[in-house]
């Protein structure tokens, strides 16, 4: 479904993010990425969908090469893959309503976005989305009225409104405490089970990755340096650890450490 | 520090302050501080400069090389006696103290120092030079700036002597900063012409103005005087069997007169003896007047002109008695009558009687004039507001690097929407100069011309851009790499060929024809032109071929061109815009509105940019990610977030307008300011006082509404 190429990324100011990575994905994986902060998992998921231009390389996603379509090309591929981020991205100010329809964009014309404008249909979708997610009582709250769990279901919400077929996740439980983690983690799951999305998800804890993903590839320094399922992980020593997470790296409370 | 070979020894901390004696900042090189050095020459000679050209242009007869002499006598002076000084300072510290220098002593030493400039003023002055000199050189402000700057050398000489003795040591510069700023006092003081002696003695000047000023209010009603006036006719000269008029019967409850006789004669001058023959004299009585007040008699001659009989043919001021009646005696007076004059000579005396000024309770036409203004003024405001934001909400968002900054596209699309552009522009002259031919001419059909020439520039450059950059990416696509290349190659040489050209002959017409007596030939103006187009040519050639297949970062060349524009439009003030809008329309509120609207595009554009520049860029690139396209992004993403910001800047550049454009009316942009600058003119200072007034009031309200509104959405 995504085939990662060789990918390479250099930032203008010569920063080496991603180095010759290369891994595919198929339909309906649940893809743990783990690594520590500044080994290029953000990077990766955002070269996934050209928020980032990688600098080399090729991604196919289902067999289209991303990183040569036009802007047209690209809105296209884009509105086929959800994303959710840290900081969930919501517009403050706006209405949940707002922020969820917004997810359905690529599919609008944009003359009509000018004047605010939804179909019928999208506003439906925007309700039993918010439903899906378990927030269907806040749709006309203002984003930043609501907690942090709900904003990220929120975000969830409006990756839903694309009918995507994949969803990158960009650390999405790191600005939430262990318990909010299991349940926004918990819903990309039924997700990615019921609806069979693909979920492409960067991690900082070990448990949660062994918990959730059904395969895992490790980055450090802009390089894979470990793949494998979740059986794998839970086969996890030390000297693989460091591996990773390099030497000066230490387990906190054994193998659910952060680190 | 390094180390220094023996046939080197160190100079010791005296030659670096030496050094900077003879010349400042040297020592401080020496002692290896170049950069600190240089910044000392550079600020002494500067000031020696500036307070040279200030005394000399400040004189009366400006003579710069007498006035350097004198300024460098003075400093020797100013300096022996700080050396003085320092010296006194020197010996009390050793022997009385025994201690090295402190904070205090430097503080004894400054103010000793001022002193003994203040005392020995005059002798050192005269000794300087021939008190004619002095009285064109402004003594005062050359001994004051070279006290100063004697100050900053021997703060020199003390920091370099400091430096070379501790080379490790970074001392503070605060204490040569003050010196600096201290000449500068002294030469801004001269310029700004600071008399604190007039200032005291004639503050006494303003209370006469001030106080109509500061209390208008009377000139804000009308005032009406009343008119008690009663007549009674006589004919002179009298002719013989003439009886005159009827003699006044008094009528009660209305003010009356009665004149006995009803004829008479006129006086006569004496030319001879200088003196007047009295005529006949009258008796007049009356009554019904107001008891105790005082009226004032008239005579009116035959031909209706009323005076006052003067020669003391009786009084003119009569008092009326308690029951408001009066008797009084007048002989005719000396009345000029023709001698071709026919008929009956009918005189007339009126005793007439002026009220002071009654308060009516009706708004002066001054008030109503200043209210008129006021009103325009807050409109005028208002509409350059409302024009500026419809303007400059768009503009800023070409103006916001965040957005502008990702913006890139090959230079080959970017050449060929250029070239569509500049083939569109051609087109839109065009078409828009054979419309108004047959619409009868521009000044026949103004609004037609104008708005079809806009809507057709408006679509021709959409089109002209968007498919030149179609087609020419197409292009690009389909040829070979090398012909691309070459041929936006071609393409950036002709664009640049133009600008080159353009900038050729205004280069010629410009700049070269300055020392010309008159305007440049054409063959050099053509030669210019030519060479120009050659020069950015080749330039541009050579840039398109290099980049001819790379990103051109189109955004923010957009980006840093609005910018320039709307700073250039900015940092031209209002009040110049305003007296371009007068020659542009005319006087009126129309030319301030469209001074205040340039401003406000400008300032607004960049109020708006930085509100953009300051959003959070995560929902940008959440919406990005959802695949909106760019216009979608900036009405969830960007629209959203600036809107609090927007109002309040919005606001608040309301309220400035409002207050600018009180000023913009006295250089002819309508409003109050219009009339206020007038009123200044005729010295009516009561009417002054009422504008001054308003735009107070209106100013402090909007000000309070302004904040208060702002604040509920921040």
């Amino acid at each position: 479904m995504l085939e990662v190429q060789n990918l390479t990324k250099i930032y203008p100011n010569g920063t080496v993010a991603l180095t010759d990575v290369s891994f595919s994905v198929e339909a309906g994986e649940f893809l743990g990425i783990i690594g520590l902060s500044g080994s290029g998992k953000s990077t990766l998921l955002r070269c996934i969908n050209r928020l980032v231009e990688p600098t080399s390389g090729r991604i196919l996603w289902n067999g289209v090469d991303i990183t040569a379509a036009d802007q047209a090309g690209l809105r296209v591929i884009r509105r086929e893959i959800g994303m959710i981020f840290q900081h969930f991205n919501l517009v403050r100010r706006s209405s949940v309503v707002t922020n969820v329809l917004s997810g359905r964009l690529g599919y609008t014309p944009p003359a009509w976005s000018l004047v605010n404008r939804f179909s019928r249909e999208d506003r439906a979708k925007a309700s039993r989305a918010l439903e899906r997610v378990g927030i269907p009582d806040k749709a006309l709250h203002r984003a930043d009225a609501l907690s942090g769990g709900q904003q990220q279901r929120v975000g969830i919400a409006r990756a839903l409104m694309q009918d995507p077929k994949m969803i990158l996740a960009d650390e999405p439980v790191a600005s939430l405490d262990p318990v909010l983690a299991h349940s926004i983690l918990g819903t990309l799951e039924r997700l990615n089970q019921e609806d069979g999305i693909t979920v492409l998800c960067s991690l900082h804890f070990l448990d949660l990755v062994q918990r959730y993903a059904t395969r895992v590839i490790g980055l450090r320094d802009g390089r894979v340096v470990f793949e494998g399922d979740s059986e794998d992980i839970r086969q996890i020593n030390d000297e693989r650890f460091k591996e990773i997470y390099g030497e000066e790296a230490r387990r906190l409370g054994g193998q659910e450490g952060r680190v | 520090m390094t180390d220094r070979s023996p046939t080197t020894p160190p100079p010791r901390s005296w030659v670096h302050g030496l050094l900077s004696f003879v010349v400042p900042g040297s020592g401080q090189i020496s002692a290896r501080q170049p950069i600190r050095g240089i910044a000392i020459l550079l600020s002494f000679l500067g000031l020696a400069a500036l307070a040279a050209w200030t005394v000399a242009q400040r004189s009366r007869t400006p003579d710069v090389l007498l006035s350097a002499r004198l300024f460098g006598v003075i400093f020797a002076q100013a300096l022996a006696l700080l050396l003085f000084l320092a010296a006194l300072r020197y010996v009390v510290a050793r022997f009385a103290k025994g201690e090295p220098a402190s904070a205090l002593w430097g503080l004894i030493l400054a103010a000793a120092y001022i002193a003994s400039l203040l005392l020995v003023q005059d002798q050192l002055l005269a000794a300087a030079g021939a008190p004619a000199d002095l009285d064109q050189i402004y003594g005062g402000t050359a001994l004051f700036a070279a006290g100063a700057l004697t100050a900053f050398l021997l703060w020199n000489v003390a920091d370099a002597a400091l430096l070379g003795a501790h080379p490790d040591a970074r001392p503070s510069f605060a204490a040569g900063i003050l010196y600096v700023c201290l000449v500068i006092f002294v030469l801004g003081w001269n310029l700004t012409e600071i008399d604190v002696q007039k200032a005291v003695a004639e503050y006494r000047d303003t209370q006469i103005i001030l106080r109509r000023i500061v209390w208008p209010w009377r000139a804000a009603f009308e005032y009406e005087q009343v008119t008690i006036e009663s007549s009674a006719r006589i004919q002179a000269p009298c002719p013989p069997g003439a009886t005159g008029p009827e003699v006044n019967q008094p009528v009660p409850g209305v003010p009356w007169i009665s004149v006995t006789p009803t004829c008479g004669d006129i006086s006569l001058r004496d030319l001879a003896a200088g003196k007047l023959i009295f005529g006949t004299e009258l008796t007049i009585t009356g009554g019904g007047y107001p008891p105790g007040s005082e009226v004032d008699l008239l005579w009116k001659n035959p031909i209706g002109n009323a005076f006052k009989p003067r020669g003391g043919v009786g009084d003119t001021e009569i008092t009326i008695d308690e029951n408001g009646e009066f008797v009084s005696t007048l002989y005719i007076p000396e009345v000029a009558i023709p001698s071709t004059a026919v008929g009956d000579q009918i005189h007339t005396i009126i005793i007439r009687q002026e009220s002071g000024e009654i308060f009516t309770g009706r708004l002066s036409p001054s008030i109503k004039l200043a209210l008129t203004g006021m009103l325009e003024t807050i409109m005028i405001g208002l509409m350059a507001t409302f024009f500026g934001v419809i303007a400059a909400f768009p503009i800023s968002f070409f103006a916001a690097r965040n957005l502008m900054a990702p913006i890139k596209s090959p230079l080959t699309g970017v050449v060929g929407g250029l070239v569509g552009l500049a083939l569109a522009l051609v087109l839109t002259f065009w078409a828009t100069g054979r419309v108004s031919v047959s619409l009868g001419g521009l000044a026949a059909a103004p609004i037609q011309v104008a708005g079809f020439g806009l809507a057709l520039l408006l679509v021709s450059a959409y089109f002209g851009w968007n498919s030149g950059a179609a087609l020419a990416t197409r292009l690009g696509k389909t040829l070979p790499p090398a012909v691309t290349r070459g041929l936006t190659a071609l393409e950036v040489a002709a664009l640049a060929g133009a600008a080159g050209y353009l900038l050729g002959v205004w280069f010629s017409r410009g700049v070269v024809s300055i020392p010309l007596a008159g305007p440049v030939p054409s063959f050099l103006e053509q030669r210019y032109a030519f060479g120009g187009a050659a020069l950015f040519g080749l330039a541009g050639f050579l840039y398109g071929y290099r980049n001819a297949l790379k990103e051109f970062s189109l955004g923010l060349t957009i980006y840093s061109t609005t910018r320039t524009l709307m700073n250039i439009v900015r940092s031209i003030e209002p009040l110049i815009w305003a007296i371009i809008g007068t020659i542009w329309i005319g006087l009126g509120p129309f030319a301030g509105t469209i001074a205040l609207t340039l401003h406000t595009i400008a300032s607004l554009g960049k109020l708006y940019s930085e509100a953009i520049e300051s959003i959070e860029p995560g929902p940008l690139e959440a919406l990005q990610a959802t695949g909106a396209n760019r216009l979608q992004t900036i009405v969830y993403a960007v629209i959203p977030q600036i809107v609090p910001s927007c109002i309040s800047f919005t606001i608040y550049r309301w309220d400035i307008n409002v207050r600018m454009s009180t000023i913009i009316g006295a250089v002819g942009g309508g409003g109050i300011g219009f009339i206020l600058i007038q009123w200044i003119r005729l010295f009516q200072y009561d009417n002054v006082g009422l504008a001054v007034w308003l735009i107070t009031l209106t100013v402090a309200t909007l000000d309070y509404v302004s904040s208060s509104i702002r604040e509920r959405f921040i």
